[in-house]
């Protein structure tokens, strides 16, 4: 178990019947996304009803965990007292590879804030909350590629 | 003047409560004194109130007015659309009106978001640690504000259109311009675009600027029948066309397009139900939680095409006498902003379509659009209102 990103105070999930299949392979590091048996379409946050074609039958296919920044902001200003020691802080939304679509609201971490850009590449960095809890925050590629710049792949003391 | 075919709903009342600093006031002092004013405006008296429509934050909150208000409404309406509320709680009222449901319905809003924040600031807040249930974790883990959502909204605006913070900025510019003739509004010192862009940043690219201000107060109108309207003094206000629509609840991974709003869905609704179109429209009173809400709701409801928002609202794009001029109160940018502030969209639409509004009255003003914007980004709800009948 790793130490905390965020302070203790924060919130942590608590699986439900729909979100469950996403925290048990999350514990796994392995990124999910619900997907429809019989249209295959891919949704986020999990639900009970496939909203393209109404059915309650779907899977978790697993995700490569890589993707692009679709959108990005810098909170400065802390409305959660308990995150006031950790401000300047990046959320990102990604667009996730071979997700079909689904988006996912997360940190970039292992970052300056002055390096996000909408684009960039990201893949995911596991934060362990606990023996069966992991959650996914985001760190610039490793991977080399034409889209991302290079970085060195410094290893967070709070993310592995 | 009255159609012989069919009941027609107007609005007959408009009133704002005190504001923007009530510390001496519940939430409930606040509806009341806002919907005293409201009947008083109309003509009317709690006697003849059959309706209550209101929005809050608890479940039964309306029957909660009511017993505060001395009220037992037959007709009561408590949709929760966040900042889109009222518009959709009066367009609810006119159908109600319409079907013979409800003869006068009076639609209330009041909060004293500002001073009770005063009193829980540094103890209180989105953290508190703990489990967050179901789906709702999926935004709750990264810390996010709401600000912090709009501003993902902007961000993406700005990389898909070129917007820039200069243009942002042109709004919150002109809302204060609008300011400083009321004598109520919350800020009213005059800014420039430098002061916006310059000013600290929040949520990266939104400034302190960008934002509302957060503020006591409340606001009512009255509705009733077109031919009941007849006999009261003020001219009624018609209701042209009235719409609504959701993108996603809560979760932005769930909005399917930051740049696009449910106003491109309830906007073209409510032009269509009127019969109009955006060239109709003299005067706009949109919600402005954040300078990126006016920019995607000017492009949303058709002022303009997706993506010139920016471009549109520069230059006093939004000033009296210039392409649409919007939030003639002052906006919640700022003047007042209570949490849900549409409410106060509809009194100042009215207001403008009676030639109330003195140095910020727009000439003439035949046609109002109200448009509500609620959660985060999630709710829109239009209204169009007008000095004759449709």
């Amino acid at each position: 178990m790793t130490e905390r990103w965020f302070p203790d105070e924060m919130p942590y999930p608590s699986a439900s019947a729909e979100t469950s299949g996403f925290w048990e392979a999350a514990a796994d590091h392995r990124l999910v996304v619900q997907t429809c048996d019989d249209c295959g379409r891919t949704r986020h946050p999990p639900g009970p009803v496939c909203p393209s074609c109404r059915s309650t039958r779907a899977h978790w296919a697993e995700l490569p965990g890589t993707g692009s920044v679709y959108t990005y902001t810098v909170v400065r200003q802390a409305f959660i007292p308990a995150l006031s020691d950790r401000i300047p802080y990046i959320v990102v939304a990604v667009d996730l590879d071979e997700a079909n679509g689904v988006r996912l609201v997360s940190n970039l971490v292992d970052a300056d804030h002055s390096q996000v850009e909408i684009g960039m590449r990201v893949e995911v960095a596991w934060e362990d909350m606990g023996p069966d809890l992991s959650v996914p925050r985001f760190r610039p590629s490793t991977v080399l590629s034409v889209e991302s710049p290079t970085r060195s792949p410094t290893q967070s003391p709070t993310v592995r | 003047m009255t159609n012989g075919s069919r009941r027609r709903a107007v609005i007959v009342g408009v009133a704002t409560s005190d504001y923007p600093r009530l510390p001496h006031l519940s939430e409930h002092a606040v509806h009341g004194q806002a919907a005293d004013r409201a009947l008083a405006d109309a003509g009317l008296s709690f006697s003849d109130v059959d309706g209550l429509a209101t929005a809050g934050f608890f479940p039964m909150y309306a029957t909660g007015v009511a017993e505060y208000l001395g009220l037992h409404p037959t007709y009561m309406d408590e949709t929760n659309f966040g900042g889109a509320s009222f518009e959709v709680l009066v367009e609810h009222a006119a159908y109600a009106i319409e079907a013979g449901a409800a003869e006068v319905v009076l639609v209330t809003y009041g909060s004293v978001q500002l001073s009770t924040m005063g009193r829980r600031l540094g103890t209180g807040g989105g953290g508190g640690g703990g489990f967050a249930p179901g789906p709702a974790i999926y935004d709750a883990l990264w810390g996010n504000t709401l600000v912090g959502n709009y501003a993902l909204a902007a961000r993406r605006h700005m990389h898909e259109y070129g917007t820039t913070s200069e243009q942002l900025a042109a709004v919150a510019v002109t809302m204060r311009e609008h300011a400083r003739s009321n004598p109520q509004a919350q800020e009213r010192d005059p800014i420039t675009v430098e002061d916006v862009v310059t000013s600290r940043l929040v949520a990266d690219p939104l400034h302190l600027l960008d934002c509302c201000v957060i503020s006591d107060g409340g606001a009512a109108c009255v509705l009733t029948t077109e031919e009941r309207a007849a006999d009261l003094e003020k001219p009624p206000v018609y209701i042209l066309g009235a719409a609504h629509a959701t993108t996603h609840h809560m979760n932005m991974s769930a909005m399917p397009d930051l740049t696009v709003t449910p106003a491109a869905q309830s906007g073209p609704l409510a032009f269509a139900r009127a019969g109009l179109g955006p060239s109709d429209v003299d005067v706009a009173q949109l919600y402005d939680s954040f300078t990126i809400t006016v920019v995607l709701t000017v492009e949303d409801l058709g002022f303009c095409k997706k993506g010139e928002g920016g471009s549109f609202v520069e230059g006093g794009g939004l000033g009296i006498g210039g392409r649409l001029p919007t939030n003639t109160d002052g906006g919640g940018l700022s003047s007042c902003h209570p949490g849900m502030r549409g409410m106060f969209l509809i009194v100042e639409a009215v207001r403008q379509i009676r030639g109330e509004c003195g140095p910020t009255q727009v000439p003439d003003a035949r046609v109002a659009v109200a448009h509500g914007t609620g959660g985060m980004l999630s709710t829109g709800a239009t209204l169009l209102l007008g000095r004759e009948a449709p």
